[in-house]
């Protein structure tokens, strides 16, 4: 009986522990459900298996597609002799580096880098300017004359390329054009049939009108959506310092727009640099080969001449200039994080 | 389609998005699910008169169910490259039109079926020997020739008459009758000649005696600085200072018979028979009656007129049509003797037969009777295939023709020619 009484006693504190145990062990519980809940965040945050893949997979898959599958092609053909006979016998040559020796030797190949190096800088320096000062006067508009310049942005964006090329080609028509007809009611002598398009120069500043054109709206848009990020204490600031129009530009709304100056400039360089359509479109690239640039160069060697080869290995020496630009860019990315 | 990507990569490269080029719809020879072919004719603008084709389809669809013709017509401006595109692809036009100044290039690079076994079905036999040399290439056939054409000079009846000149005979009636035009009518032009006429400037370079290319050894090389040359721009810079036209265009921009000649204020103008007929619609569209006449171009002398492109196109069956056999039954049949005449006759003599059994007896005062009396003295460009190579844009005889009216000597920017179409002409 003792032994069972025992064995009850013994019982009874053997199961107080216990209950005791069991009640702090109860707080617990939040914290060990805490301790349960974190791993599946962990797991959120950085899901393995095959998701992921297939997720990215489509995005990957179109830039393979119709980026990369273009330029391996692009580089393979550049070092293959293609003309009209091997295009349509479909049987390419391989010549080595022919086609760059050939190109890197001519002095019409350089002539055309020089010639679209100054194009596109003179151009971008033109768009950075005016588009940053409309810009800066949408930011000062009234509500309605805002709505309504932002409008003609838009529309001057909007125009196809083609369209506003054979509209600007048609103002400086040689025979019947508007600005012609504008210099001769204007009284100036000389414009009975005047020729805008008689010399490569005079071509590429009528195709320099069309990008500037063009171009403004996407920077005046852009600097005006960063400009309404700029706080208005900061101004007020300036203005309270006794800074003029001209100081407070570069000491407070240029070091905040920095980056935003930095990618328009740096995506306009890439734009006019690679600006075809407008550039044939206008005059074709002639007269006798002075308005052409470096795509409109590759796209007459190639589909005008079917030197395929050559035009590619043309390409390939645009791309590697962009690189060489677009490398600058990164350089000044990078030194940007790293000193944040 | 792949070989078409490659020619568009070699072009568009990283530049994508840049190029939005207007993609061929002149996919021909397909076949759809119930047996029904598709045969897909290629014809340039201006060659084939509309009820003429009908009728020449018509004919062919009845003999051949379950065929279907399809006639996509092309522009001059930048044919060579489409052509060429077509070619390189598995679905080319099974039959198409090639001028005959580039047939031998396309020949060269096996994108066009031999016709050499078919003479006999195509009627070889009657064609013009003349308008044949543009279609063989090494002794093989690979084109039957369809028409050919040269240019005349159009005049407007009535400026002449009000100026009291009657058409000349020789250059220099030609110049003084323009002098005269220009004393009658200060405010127009006696004649409109665009700088980059260069078919006309041919026939001046063969009057002289000259070409635009001679063979050297078995080479071939440009020949715009000889003396000959020289002699013939100089012409041509002579007749050029009447006219007010551009001196950096050719006479299709801006069309001339379309755009030009319905404003007014032009005497005279030389064009070939699709032109004159263009402007005479062109004209009826703004109420204004043309009342053209035609004369051959002048000659050096009066006993022989002056020489002309003899221009002209050839029909091709494509090397990779699927339906080739059906592609030169189309052929036997439209440039057979039967429907060429019916074709002189729907073009009025205009543009002549490739049979002379199919000729057509052109009106009097017609531009076609203009066109036959130069007809005798039609010359075509150097047969070689390199020679399509000297055609495409940019056309180094283009930009000299330009150079040389706006003041540069003739024989300089003629060696500075001579040298593209040197290297253009020998390439294959």
């Amino acid at each position: 009986m003792t032994v069972d009484s025992q064995g009850a006693v013994s019982a009874a504190p053997q199961d107080a522990p216990g209950s005791e145990a069991g009640t702090p062990k109860t707080p617990p519980p939040p914290s060990g459900s805490k301790h349960v809940l974190q791993p599946p965040r962990g797991r959120r945050s950085l899901p393995h298996g095959t998701l992921p893949y297939l997720l990215i997979g489509p995005a990957v898959l179109s830039m393979a597609v119709l980026l990369l599958y273009p330029l391996v092609r692009n580089v393979i053909l550049s070092f293959q002799q293609v003309n009209r006979k091997e295009l349509i016998t479909r049987k390419p040559e391989w010549i080595g580096v022919e086609n760059y020796t050939e190109l890197l030797g001519d002095s019409a190949f350089w002539t055309v880098v020089v010639r679209s190096v100054v194009f596109t800088a003179a151009n971008v320096v033109l768009i950075m300017v005016i588009g940053t000062l409309i810009g800066l006067l949408l930011n000062r508009l009234g509500t309605k004359m805002r709505l309504l310049l932002s409008l003609s942005l838009m529309l001057a964006w909007a125009m196809p390329i083609v369209a506003s090329v054979t509209v600007f080609r048609w103002l400086f028509d040689e025979q019947f054009g508007v600005v012609n007809w504008l210099m001769r009611s204007l009284g100036l002598e000389g414009y009975e049939q005047h020729n805008w398009f008689e010399t490569g120069f005079s071509t590429l500043v009528i195709v320099m009108i069309l990008l500037v054109w063009g171009s403004i709206p996407f920077v005046a848009l852009n600097m005006y959506a960063a400009l309404t990020t700029v706080g208005t204490e900061l101004y007020e600031a300036a203005k309270m310092d006794g800074a003029s129009g001209w100081r407070t530009f570069w000491s407070v709304v240029f070091p905040n727009l920095k980056p935003f100056f930095l990618i328009t400039t740096f995506l306009e360089i890439i734009w006019i640099f690679k600006a075809f359509a407008q550039v044939y479109a206008m005059n074709l690239g002639g007269p006798d080969r002075e308005s052409e640039t470096l795509p409109v160069f590759a796209y007459i060697e190639g589909q005008g001449q079917a030197h395929y080869g050559l035009a590619a290995a043309i390409s390939v020496l645009t791309i590697v200039m962009l690189i060489a630009a677009m490398s600058f860019y990164f350089r000044l990315i990078l030194k940007q994080e790293e000193e944040q | 389609m792949k070989r078409k990507l490659i020619a568009a990569i070699g072009v568009a490269g990283m530049m994508v998005g840049i190029a939005a080029c207007g993609s061929d719809d002149g996919k021909g020879g397909s076949t759809d699910a119930g047996g029904n072919k598709t045969l897909t004719v290629w014809v340039m603008d201006g060659s084939a008169p509309d009820a003429w084709i009908k009728n020449v389809n018509k004919e062919f669809e009845a003999k051949h169910k379950g065929v279907k013709v399809k006639v996509e017509i092309q522009q001059w401006n930048g044919i060579q490259e489409k052509v060429t595109t077509a070619l390189s692809e598995d679905t080319p036009p099974d039959v198409l039109e090639l001028g005959n100044t580039q047939t031998a290039g396309y020949a060269a690079t096996g994108g066009l079926a031999d016709l050499t076994e078919d003479k006999a079905k195509l009627g070889a036999d009657g064609w013009n020997k003349g308008m044949l040399a543009s279609n063989e290439l090494d002794g093989k056939l690979y084109s039957a020739p369809w028409y050919a054409a040269n240019r005349v000079v159009v005049y407007d009846k009535a400026a002449f008459k009000k100026a009291g000149v009657t058409p000349p005979k020789t250059r220099a009636e030609w110049i003084a009758g323009l002098k005269k035009l220009k004393a009658s009518d200060p405010k127009s032009q006696p004649i409109y000649l665009p700088g980059q006429s260069w078919y006309v400037y041919a026939g001046f370079v063969w009057d002289e005696g000259g070409d635009l290319a001679v063979k050297d050894g078995d080479k071939w090389k440009g020949n715009l600085s000889s003396p000959e040359a020289v002699a013939a721009m100089n012409f041509y810079k002579e007749l050029q200072s009447y006219s007010t036209a551009p001196k950096d265009k050719d006479e299709a921009t801006p069309q001339q018979s379309t755009d030009i000649v319905p404003k007014g204020g032009v005497a005279s103008w030389i064009g070939l028979g699709w032109e004159a007929g263009g402007a005479i619609d062109a004209m009826k569209k703004v109420k204004k009656t043309a009342d053209f006449g035609y004369f051959p171009i002048p000659g050096k002398t009066a006993d022989k007129p002056g020489s002309v492109f003899f221009g002209g196109s050839n029909l091709a069956v494509s090397e990779r049509s699927p339906n080739k056999d059906l592609a030169k039954e189309w052929l036997a049949l439209a440039a057979g003797k039967e429907h060429m005449a019916k074709y002189a006759e729907a073009t009025q003599g205009a543009l002549l037969p490739n049979n002379d059994a199919a000729q057509f007896k052109p009106a009097a005062g017609s531009f076609a009777e203009a066109m036959a009396q130069a007809a005798s003295v039609g010359k075509i460009t150097p047969v070689t295939p390199g020679w399509a190579n000297v055609e495409t844009a940019p056309n180094p005889i283009k930009d000299y023709m330009t150079k040389v009216l706006k003041g540069e000597d003739a024989k300089k920017a003629g060696e500075a020619a001579d040298k593209v179409i040197t290297e253009r002409v020998n390439q294959q």
